[in-house]
């Protein structure tokens, strides 16, 4: 992940209350979340919203922040990826959003950060070597907020499938990406 | 909770593919069985690569309101209000989005009933809403912001109404405990529950506090367990929906409304209850 040891020690200081370093923690990873939450709500506005909460929802709870259990943008999408899932499945949403295959209109590009091409090829190529059933059981989950239990519904594939699904090829994509 | 288990399981949390309970085990296990090193490294291991997901978008730059209203949050030391959705052009009139709030079955005589309850927490007000819209043609953009409340308002009261009108959904009358006492006004709310797994909380009268919060609480087998905090807007209104993770289980006894400090409380209320309300047996 880009600057862990940077955004640590940024949210040292948004601990002891301070709004410039949250700034700066949003200046660099909310084109990122942005980016996602559009793609799992597809609504702008829920968008801005959820990007909205998940940075108060960090300066509230920058002391529960814990380095051993990830990074810190690791832990912005995190909050944001939770919050983005309590919305979909309050609104029912869930079916809706597997079976609408339309792609989001064109946002705004950002311009602070560029797209991390490296990153992006590394992590294409890690998902073309999963085995399709688990790359589907992890994108059902990452994009469209399915539980295992809504996938296994989904697909047809017994739960315990599903579930071995989704460890192995999350693991497998861990040790791609690290490796 | 084995280590083994956790294991078994962490990476389906660390994608949010857990059923909210199975999530919660797991939270239990780090928070409350010692340190587990070995567990903490497979779950960063785990939010690494859920992060690394994201590495496959092109980054989009948020329109800057989303930072306005983050820092005016903050400044607040509060949750942040309700977005104010885009105006069309010609802003829908208040009146327009007041029409939509009644096709209430008339031979709904008790939902009908208690609908007016809603319609008085909710805070209609069909005078201000056609004042509002009369002054949009001499102050534009004053009215726009008023109408645009005035629908998210409209919007609230239809959700709750339709809430109202689902087989099953029991209003809970929340009352002052201790009754009017105390330093802190205790304000009135009600709780539109339904048991299968939606509940809403309309409050009115609630002074916004600096250093508190105001948090609901559902009561489960004689424990409590924190629903969600109610950030009262500057009406002193309060409209929130509980977290449908919160409802699963166990059908709650009671609703209870504690004033917290900032951020409100994960395990118990530590600050005073102010409102409690019995939920009725099926």
């Amino acid at each position: 992940m880009t600057r862990p040891a940077e955004d640590g020690t940024v949210l040292d200081s948004v601990r002891r209350g301070d709004a410039r370093a949250l700034e700066e923690l949003y200046r660099r990873h909310s084109s990122r979340l942005y980016a996602l939450l559009l793609r799992m709500l597809r609504e702008a506005a829920d968008a801005e919203e959820v990007l909205q909460e998940t940075f108060v929802d960090a300066w509230r709870r920058a002391r529960e922040y814990a380095a051993s259990r990830g990074s810190v943008e690791a832990w912005l999408i995190t909050i944001a990826r939770s919050r983005a899932i309590d919305r979909i499945r309050n609104r029912g949403a869930r079916l809706r959003l597997v079976k609408q295959s339309e792609q989001m209109a064109p946002a705004e590009p950002a311009q602070p950060d560029a797209p991390d091409v490296h990153a992006q090829t590394r992590l294409r190529r890690a998902l073309g070597t999963l085995p399709p059933e688990q790359r589907r059981a992890i994108e059902l989950a990452y994009w469209d907020g399915l539980s295992q239990t809504e996938i296994s519904r989904e697909t047809g594939d017994p739960l315990g499938t599903v579930k071995t699904r989704v460890r192995l090829g999350l693991q497998r994509l861990a040790e791609l990406l690290a490796g | 909770m084995a280590h083994q288990e956790f294991l078994d399981q962490v990476d389906a949390y660390a994608l949010g593919a857990l059923e909210p309970e199975e999530a919660r085990a797991l939270e239990q296990h780090l928070d409350s069985e010692g340190p587990h090193p070995l567990c903490e490294a497979a779950l960063a291991r785990a939010r690494e690569a859920v992060a690394t997901l994201a590495t496959d978008l092109e980054p989009v730059a948020p329109p800057p309101r989303v930072w306005e209203g983050v820092s005016r949050a903050i400044a607040k030391g509060q949750e942040p209000a309700p977005r104010a959705p885009e105006l069309p052009s010609i802003p829908e009139p208040a009146s327009e989005a007041i029409r939509r709030l009644r096709p209430i079955p008339p031979w709904v005589y008790a939902l009908a009933a208690a609908a007016v309850v809603v319609l008085i927490f909710a805070g209609i007000n069909v005078r201000e809403a056609h004042r509002a819209a009369a002054q949009a043609s001499a102050a534009a953009a004053e009215c726009r912001k008023e109408l645009a409340e005035t629908r998210i308002d409209a919007l609230r009261k239809e959700d709750a109404i339709q809430l109202l009108l689902e087989p099953g959904t029991q209003l809970v009358a929340l009352k002052s405990s201790p009754p009017a006492a105390g330093p802190v006004p205790p304000g009135s709310g009600i709780v539109l529950f339904n048991p299968r797994g939606r509940a809403l909380f309309l409050g009115k009268s609630f002074e916004a506090q600096a250093s508190h919060d105001y948090e609901l609480w559902l009561i489960r087998d004689g424990k409590p367990l924190a629903a969600a905090l109610l950030p009262p807007g500057p009406d002193g209104r309060v409209f929130t929906e509980v977290p449908s993770k919160v409802l699963t289980g166990v059908r709650p006894a009671a609703f209870a409304v504690s004033v917290e400090q900032k951020g409100g409380e994960r395990d118990a209320p530590k600050g005073p209850i102010i409102l409690t309300g019995a939920v009725a047996a099926p």
